[in-house]
């Protein structure tokens, strides 16, 4: 649905960088790797917070 | 324990510290890395009271992430557990709701990060909401976990003993924390990790330097690095005084 607010694994919040990471790295052509590297999200339990999710909120909004 | 130690920051930022401690014992660098992760008491969104919510998703699960935005944790001696906050929301959609939507009752507890995303709100969707902050220890829930990926590794001593013969293919030495060389320390991300690339056809050695802890701490927002490290500190004393004090005749 939404993107998790921590890290599972070690509490980091990532949350926040989700909407430039989406931007340029799904919406736009930019490589994920150094989106994230620049967004400062080094280890790959908070890396794969980021490159894993997606957003399901338009999906199911039709539903209510 | 009286015995002399020696601290010295490698690197340091606000929210995020690499320090080499030198004269502790194993058991008290431990001691220190559990009570920054479940020991010092933070800020977080507890209870939430739910006026209107028609998004997407149950009050349950925004309360969850109301409860997790890191919020800025007062000086010492401001608030005692039990003390609550309250904060509010206030989003109408089309729009997201982020954390720095949040109107606190105190200047002193805001929310640390700004940009978090709660919920996205569609036409004519609302999120009203209340929600109280208490002052509460990781121990008992991660959104009261002021340190995050706090760790330490042992000081290396690295020295090179001897030249490789001519021909050989060097083999990488991979070593992840900072290196000791003639008493300077470097971090071992200044040459990729790799000792081959700071020592190229040279056989290396490497060896803990005992006592020597270089910790590495981040910190969720709640408060600076400093302020994590000093604040565990004085929970390891304030219960070794709660020890003494119980076990005295």
């Amino acid at each position: 649905m939404m993107v998790p607010v921590r890290c599972f694994t070690c509490g980091t919040v990532v949350g926040e960088h989700w909407e430039e990471f989406d931007e340029r790295a799904n919406e736009g052509d930019e490589d994920p790797q150094e989106v994230l590297d620049e967004l400062g999200v080094d280890r790959y339990c908070c890396r794969r917070m980021l490159v894993s999710h997606t957003d399901l909120v338009d999906v199911v909004s039709p539903y209510q | 324990m009286s015995a002399e130690y020696d601290v010295e920051f490698v690197e340091r930022e606000d929210r995020d510290a690499r320090f080499l401690v030198q004269g502790i014992t194993p058991a008290f660098a431990n001691g220190i890395r559990r009570a920054m992760l479940a020991d010092v008491p933070t800020m977080a969104i507890d209870t939430v009271r739910f006026v209107e919510n028609s998004s997407v998703m149950f009050d349950e699960q925004l309360a969850l992430r109301l409860g997790l935005v890191p919020l800025t944790t007062p000086p010492v001696g401001e608030f005692v557990e039990d003390d609550t906050v309250t904060l509010s929301i206030d989003v109408e959609g089309p729009a997201t709701a982020y954390s720095g939507d949040l109107v606190s009752s105190d200047d002193l507890v805001q929310p640390a990060d700004e940009n978090v995303p709660i919920i996205d709100l569609k036409d004519g969707q609302r999120l009203e909401a209340e929600a109280d902050a208490v002052l509460d220890r990781g121990k008992d829930h991660a959104k009261h976990q002021g340190g995050v990926a706090v760790g330490y590794r042992h000081l290396q001593r690295v020295a090179a003993v001897e030249d490789l013969p001519e021909f050989e293919e060097p083999d990488r030495r991979i070593v992840r924390g900072v290196i000791e060389e003639d008493g300077e320390l470097v971090p071992t991300s200044e040459f990729d990790h790799d000792l081959s690339n700071r020592y190229p056809g040279q056989e290396v050695t490497l060896e803990d330097v005992p006592n020597s802890f270089v910790f590495h701490v981040e910190t969720d927002g709640s408060f600076s690095v400093e302020e994590l490290v000093t604040r565990a500190a004085d929970t390891i004393e304030s219960r070794a005084t709660e020890l003494e004090n119980a076990v005295q005749l």
